[in-house]
């Protein structure tokens, strides 16, 4: 690909794209099963053979017993919110930005697993949240096998 | 252990846009640390760093600072990780007894790169990675939360503990003149605007384009250099789980694991260190880590700052230059065991401790013992 000289301004070069480097990433056999998961809407997570302990998102092997977690458990779609933060930055691979409005982002642990992840914490006020609250899982309209199809999770019962 | 000397060290200044090359800043830094030893580039027979190709935007970030860092046709290698896991590269290389002399430094250009754009390609890339949630801001502001309200520590009390390390930073001459902040008040922290609560964008560091470079020595070679040196009497590092939702935000187990093993390897007891350089992105975290450390009793972490023992630099506060950042607190520690930290010297420092980390939320720590004396 030709210098793009308009990319140079003064003595700052600016190297942008000159190689499309797109990975693909192999999502394993417990992931390809929490996405089969997902697209019926429900949770599957692994258990760990040793300890017990149960992940979700599921992953094969328990690091602590470094023992195999290949059994399957199926998990319900409610939650207890962790831990919360409000922040007007969406941060991305390719921009950091502040917008406008807050996201509500939780670290939330679906009932029965051991471990917990973040998602928004949609159709509540941030006032409302507290650590310790329940909430259930709000899937996406489009469902395609993909993290985003949990879209958050909202607080039992309503906001 | 044989005990490893610092026998030279320099620091570039932190700028927000170093109006240098990459090269120059290495360059810099290297040829820096060679003069304060009063060696010359012979005398060093392998070099170490710690960059990343993320942060330099081209592979095998090394191969191209070979004549900058001063490795031309020298054993060389590199730590994708912080400059005070490099260190500990170049103390191995040293206790193989095959090198003499250990060239360390610590480069990134954060003015150059997307920052916290390259923390999101830390993430897992199956889940973490599209969702996008987990980045720098958010994962401290979890950490926050989760200490202040199991401890019941206040915003205020994280707050003047941050506002302590931006007025350190003032009298640090190498801090980021922008991080430079006699007057900053616990107020005027609080002011400041939420990057993910409870942190806000004033409790958060200015990231700044530098190098730091350190030569490391064997003893015998250490007292032939100077009657002077700073000795590396123990080390130790660990690794917690990349699983945020399975952490203990609250304290840090990995800090606690490397702390243990490195007083145990330097014959020490928490208790008889003087200064502590610990590399927390937060003051938040600085206190944690130094809680961690044993400094402190769990949520009291704070009257370590007030006292001036936790970073009398500055910390990150005073300018984080990633890949450099636990050199600097190295580098800080030596400084105050030599007497040599002027305006923010502790006095009467016989034993410090210095630390690095990487992954968020200090997932890895690495610290160091570190005393001074023949
Ligand atoms: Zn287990």
């Amino acid at each position: 690909m030709p210098l793009d000289l308009e990319k140079m301004e003064g003595d700052i070069f600016t190297s942008k794209g000159m190689v499309k480097a797109e990975f693909t990433f192999w999502v394993g056999l417990a992931m390809d099963k929490f996405y089969d998961g997902t697209t019926d809407q429900k949770f599957i997570g692994t258990k760990c053979s040793k300890c017990g302990k149960v992940f979700l998102p599921p992953r094969n092997r328990c690091g602590d017993c470094f023992a195999k977690a290949e059994e399957f458990v199926d998990l319900p779609g409610t939650a207890t919110l962790k831990n919360f933060t409000i922040t007007p930055w969406k941060i991305t691979e390719r921009r950091a930005k502040k917008g406008n409005k807050n996201a509500l982002v939780g670290l939330v642990q679906v009932d029965g697993a051991d471990s917990a992840f973040m998602t928004e914490i949609l159709n509540t006020t941030e006032d409302k949240l507290e650590e310790g609250m329940k909430l259930k899982v709000v899937w996406a309209k489009r469902i395609k096998g993909h993290p985003q199809d949990i879209a958050g999770f909202e607080p039992v019962g309503g906001a | 252990m044989e005990r490893i000397g610092i026998v030279g060290y320099h620091q570039v200044r932190p700028e927000l846009d170093l109006q240098m090359s990459p090269y120059e800043c290495i360059f810099t830094a290297v040829r820096g640390a060679l003069d304060h030893a009063g060696l010359k580039r012979k005398d060093i027979t392998t070099v170490i760093s710690a960059t990343n190709d993320y942060y330099d935007g081209k592979t095998i970030s090394n191969c191209f600072k070979v004549s900058a860092g001063g490795a031309y046709m020298k054993d060389e290698s590199k730590v994708e990780m912080d400059g005070a896991h490099a260190a500990q590269y170049a103390m191995f290389r040293i206790l193989s007894q095959n090198h003499k002399l250990a060239m360390v430094y610590g480069f990134s250009m954060p003015s150059c790169m997307p920052f916290e754009c390259t923390r999101i390609l830390e993430l897992d890339p199956t889940f973490d990675r599209p969702i996008s949630l987990m980045n720098s801001y958010s994962t401290c502001g979890m950490q926050m939360r989760a200490y202040m309200k199991k401890y019941g520590v206040s915003e205020e009390q994280i707050a003047e503990a941050t506002a302590t390390n931006w007025k350190n930073a003032a009298k640090n001459p190498l801090a980021l003149q922008e991080a430079q902040k006699a007057d900053m008040t616990a107020a005027e922290v609080l002011k400041s605007d939420y990057l993910a609560s409870p942190l806000r964008e004033l409790m958060y560091p200015l990231l700044g384009d530098g190098c730091t470079a350190l030569i490391l020595a064997p003893e015998k070679q250490a007292l032939k250099i100077t009657d002077n040196p700073v000795w590396i009497t123990g080390v130790g590092n660990c690794q917690e789980t990349y699983y945020f939702g399975e952490r203990d935000l609250t304290t840090s187990l990995s800090m606690e694991k490397a702390s243990e093993a490195a007083y145990k390897m330097a014959g020490v007891k928490p208790s008889d260190i003087d200064v502590a350089e610990l590399f927390g992105y937060t003051a938040c975290e600085d206190i944690i880590l130094a809680e961690s450390a044993g400094l402190a009793e769990k949520g009291k972490g704070d009257s370590l700052v007030a006292k001036g023992c936790l970073n009398p630099s500055g910390g990150a506060t005073s300018g984080m230059t990633p890949c450099a950042t636990g050199l600097n607190r190295i580098i800080e520690a030596v400084k105050q065991l030599k007497g040599e930290a002027e305006e923010h010297q502790v006095s009467g420092v016989k034993k410090a401790i210095a630390s690095g980390q990487i992954g968020f939320c200090a997932q890895n720590n690495i610290i160091y013992v570190l005393e001074g004396g023949n």
